[in-house]
């Protein structure tokens, strides 16, 4: 295994200069070479996977992995070595959480542990991006490890296939930076609201009904959406006008680019705010709580 | 005096024809327009007020955005 230093060398050696399409150019790490270098290195007790190491490395060498370029300049590559080095808590891996970890999967977020007990169901299909013919009743946490591997290996995901109770989301949140909450229903989104306060790290949440839907960042001890929603028992919107995925995936979408604003050190666009949005009526507007 | 007014999700079917420019008597509040428009109180939980949030009993002014949310948990 080659030690630290040779694989600066290593990957100083293997870049190439690449043009950008905005004019000038940057120097590249290919993802063959990418590969190639992580799987020289092997397994390490680092938190982070050898591939992750390879494109951190690169990154504090002020030189891009080729499957981030296209993010540049929009992430600093400070801020994508910072996003590689974080780790994420998503609790929910249904129409919200799918897409929620494509999108961070992608961006090259470090560490992702993700938790749903759940199974997919044919009403799944129609929002779900983890749902398809084949994934069908089995695990939705299987489905997430199955795409994670596929869409960004140099992810760490953990899957758990369990319906977290409150106990076990403390234990879930523990050493993650952020939570995410990607519940479906009114019931189980306190809890994660009080645990991601005792833990002391802010929350992203939202839910849609129908063409509206909400986006919040929740900082610890602050109040949430699901302070003033009450139970299922009351009913929620969503238990008449469901759930279709145009109001989903931009909810998710924006979901995501604010847990890359927290994850790479940025201000949260939306702490102590929702913005509530009518697809409908194709309004958005930022609402303070 | 009238407000702009945006009835979200499952209370949508409450909005008025004349939402957009809709009449409110002076001191009426928040909670009192969305009684006059048939909303049952246990469905309405948050009420904003030009982009912030308000408790029911706040007055209205001419001009006021005000939108009205019921609990929303779909994901």
């Amino acid at each position: 295994m080659p030690a630290l230093l040779d694989l600066d060398e290593h990957i100083r050696r293997l870049a190439r200069p690449e043009a950008l399409p905005g004019g000038g150019e940057c120097l590249m790490l290919s993802m063959e070479a990418t590969l190639e270098l992580a799987r020289s290195l092997g397994r390490s007790r680092t938190k982070h996977l050898p591939l992750a190491r390879v494109e951190l490395a690169a990154l504090n060498l002020g030189i891009a992995p080729e499957r981030y370029l296209r993010n540049f300049s929009t992430y600093s590559y400070a801020e994508q070595a910072r996003l590689l080095s974080s780790r994420l808590a998503l609790v929910g891996l249904g129409g919200l959480g799918g897409l929620v970890l494509e999108l961070l999967a992608r961006a090259g977020v470090g560490q992702i542990s993700a938790a749903d007990g759940d199974e997919f169901a044919p009403s799944n299909l129609n929002r779900q991006l983890l749902c398809t013919r084949r994934s069908i009743c089995g695990y939705k946490a299987a489905a997430a490890a199955a795409r994670v591997a596929l869409v960004n290996p140099a992810v760490a995901f953990e899957p758990v296939a369990v319906f977290l109770d409150e106990e076990l989301m403390g234990r879930f949140l523990t050493g993650a930076e952020l939570a995410v909450d990607a519940l479906g229903g009114l019931n189980d989104r306190p809890a994660l609201l009080r645990q991601a306060a005792a833990a002391g790290i802010p929350l992203v949440t939202a839910a849609v009904a129908g063409q509206a839907g909400f986006v919040a960042t929740v900082l610890p001890g602050a109040k949430g959406p699901a302070d003033f929603f009450g139970s299922e028992e009351n009913g929620a919107a969503e238990n008449t006008l469901g759930t279709p995925a145009p109001a989903v995936a931009t909810a998710a979408a924006i979901m995501a680019a604010e847990a890359i604003n927290i994850l790479a050190g940025r201000k949260p666009g939306l702490a102590g705010a929702m913005l509530v949005f009518d697809l409908e009526t194709m309004s958005f507007e930022r609402v303070s709580l | 005096m009238h407000v702009a007014l945006k009835c979200f999700a499952t209370l949508s079917r409450f909005t008025p024809p004349d939402a957009e420019a809709f009449a409110v008597a002076p001191g009426e509040t928040a909670g009192g327009l969305a009684e006059r428009l048939g909303i049952p109180m246990a469905d309405l939980k948050l009420v904003f007020v030009n982009g912030e949030h308000v408790e029911l009993t706040a007055q209205l002014k001419d001009g006021d955005r005000v939108g009205l949310f019921p609990a929303v948990g779909g994901g």
